[in-house]
């Protein structure tokens, strides 16, 4: 008998049919737009007040807009901008800059292929970064979690529920230990298949 | 590529399944998969080897299916759990609620039924595992048993807590709704075990026929003309009744959960069974009369 191991002979892997490359282009266009329309404006208002004072503020309508459509592609990142800045006010200000330095670089870098290179090597850096961006702005976002009690339900109540924000969010802190390494690597063998497509490519030329 | 030599014509899959083991032990027949093509289906441990198309020499692809676990003990695993979690939760066992509490009982009598139903509901279940069941399949991935305990026992774990708890509202209208619960319930146990024995009795002992069901004399099979896996749509009820017994909203998910991947279940079955039979009722959903 032949054998074969682990899964049966490799099946082609069918690509995104026309409508769904469609999409994803107009989406990450108006993401990439859209983030860019925030930074621009982050930076008009700052420059206008001369402090960070009140940034947020400025730019909440594009701001909600945009999270609502990122949340098709990456939930934590919507459950922590969404979540944590919209009520905890003294972490805001740090959130912003990691976060959205590395939205604008993965969106834009989304549109067109030949930027995958870039792309690829890039996130190598922006990975860790973003991740620990969100790490700390959940870790100094917990005080005021846990004394005003946000978005927490207590018993006694009719429906015999109850959850704790602050709870939650140490276990979503604790999950990024398993979780991140296995994104990491698999960028990085995605990287591989990507790029050394490209380069046999250039072989044949 | 590995040789099996002097296979009878008339030998089994399950037969040669058998023989392969012996020359590589670490493969016991559960754990094999065998097809005439690569990109196949898997050949049944019932089939001839005369009657597949083959010559005097057949060449099959083998693959390994990875550790494999009975059904059964699966089964009694991850039912057992929720039982004995549901009674630690129930005598409010140490470290789980405040100190003050231990070995303390509920004042609410609604409590005490709740841990009555749910423990009948999984004795039910162990025992129509062991004494009704007749499996299709005797094993499955090992891994499996990992994914089903987290689901069963957590998920329990999590029910329990909150209907044990000393802080616990019984139902907002009382006595009637904890009636009604309890009516549905029951009508639903009794429905779901009238199914398994009927489909039990679609298939005589040790073998792996598939029939169509029809009702029978018992009234809770009627449900057959409508319905393709009644046992999910009583099921569901069951749990329905529990979570309007208990009030809890974690009922409510786990009923939900629960619902979800039972309806992708028999949405399946009822693709099966129109696949194979010609002559399948038309009338029948998969696990809601005319809806599902």
């Amino acid at each position: 008998m032949k054998t074969t191991h682990g899964d049966v002979a490799a099946r082609k892997k069918k690509g995104p049919g026309a409508l769904a490359t469609a999409y994803l282009v107009i989406y990450n266009v108006v993401m990439t737009a859209g983030w860019l329309v925030i930074a621009v404006g982050l930076v008009r208002a700052y420059l206008a007040r001369g402090s960070y004072h009140g940034l947020y503020y400025s730019i909440e309508k594009p701001l909600k807009f945009f999270q609502t459509g990122a949340l098709l592609e990456v939930l934590s990142r919507v459950f922590l901008t969404w979540a944590v800045t919209h009520s905890v006010r003294e972490v805001r200000r740090r959130l912003l800059f990691y976060f959205h330095f590395e939205i604008i670089i993965g969106y834009s870098f989304n549109t067109s292929s030949w930027l995958n290179p870039l792309r690829y090597t890039f996130f190598f850096a922006l990975y860790p970064m973003g991740v620990s961006g969100e790490l700390l702005t959940i870790y100094a976002a917990l005080p005021h979690v846990q004394k005003t009690g946000l978005y927490s339900v207590t018993l006694p109540n009719k429906y015999n529920f109850s959850f704790d924000y602050h709870g939650f969010l140490i276990l979503a802190m604790v999950s990024y230990i398993p979780l991140f390494p296995q994104l990491y690597f698999h960028m990085i063998r995605q990287r591989k298949k990507v790029l050394g497509h490209v380069e046999d490519y250039s072989k044949v030329e | 590529m590995h040789h099996v030599h002097g296979v009878e014509p008339n030998a089994t899959i399950g037969e040669i399944k058998s023989m392969f083991h012996k020359s590589h032990p670490q493969w016991y027949p559960t754990r094999q998969s065998i097809r005439l093509d690569a990109k196949g289906k898997s050949l049944k441990d019932e089939d001839v080897l005369q009657h597949l198309p083959v010559g005097t020499t057949a060449t099959f692809y083998f693959r390994d299916l990875g550790a494999q676990i009975s059904w059964v003990t699966v089964f009694l695993t991850e039912y057992m759990g929720p039982l004995v979690l549901y009674l630690m939760f129930y005598f409010r066992v140490p470290f789980i609620y405040a100190a003050k509490y231990d070995f303390t009982t509920s004042k609410h009598w609604v409590v005490h039924l709740a841990c009555m139903c749910h423990s009948f509901h999984f004795v039910k279940r162990l025992l129509e595992t062991l004494f009704v069941h007749r499996f299709s399949h005797g094993t499955m991935p090992l891994r499996n048993i990992f994914k089903n305990c987290t689901y069963y026992w957590g998920f329990a774990a999590w029910m329990a807590y909150y209907i044990n708890h000393p802080l616990y509202t019984p139902p907002i209208y009382g006595e009637q709704q904890i009636r009604l619960a309890l009516v549905l319930f029951l009508f639903c146990q009794i429905g779901n075990f009238s199914i398994h024995i009927a489909l039990r009795n679609l298939r005589p002992p040790g073998s792996k026929t598939r029939k169509i069901p029809y009702p029978t004399k018992n009234p809770f099979t009627w449900i057959f003309l409508l319905v393709s896996c009644p046992n999910y749509t009583y099921e569901l009820g069951a749990w329905l009744g529990f979570t309007l017994m208990t009030q809890c909203l974690p009922v409510a998910f786990f009923t939900l959960v629960g619902f979800i991947q039972m309806t992708v279940w028999a949405k399946g079955k009822h693709r099966s069974y129109l696949k194979e039979f010609r002559d399948y009722p038309p009338l029948r959903s998969p696990i809601l009369p005319f809806i599902l």
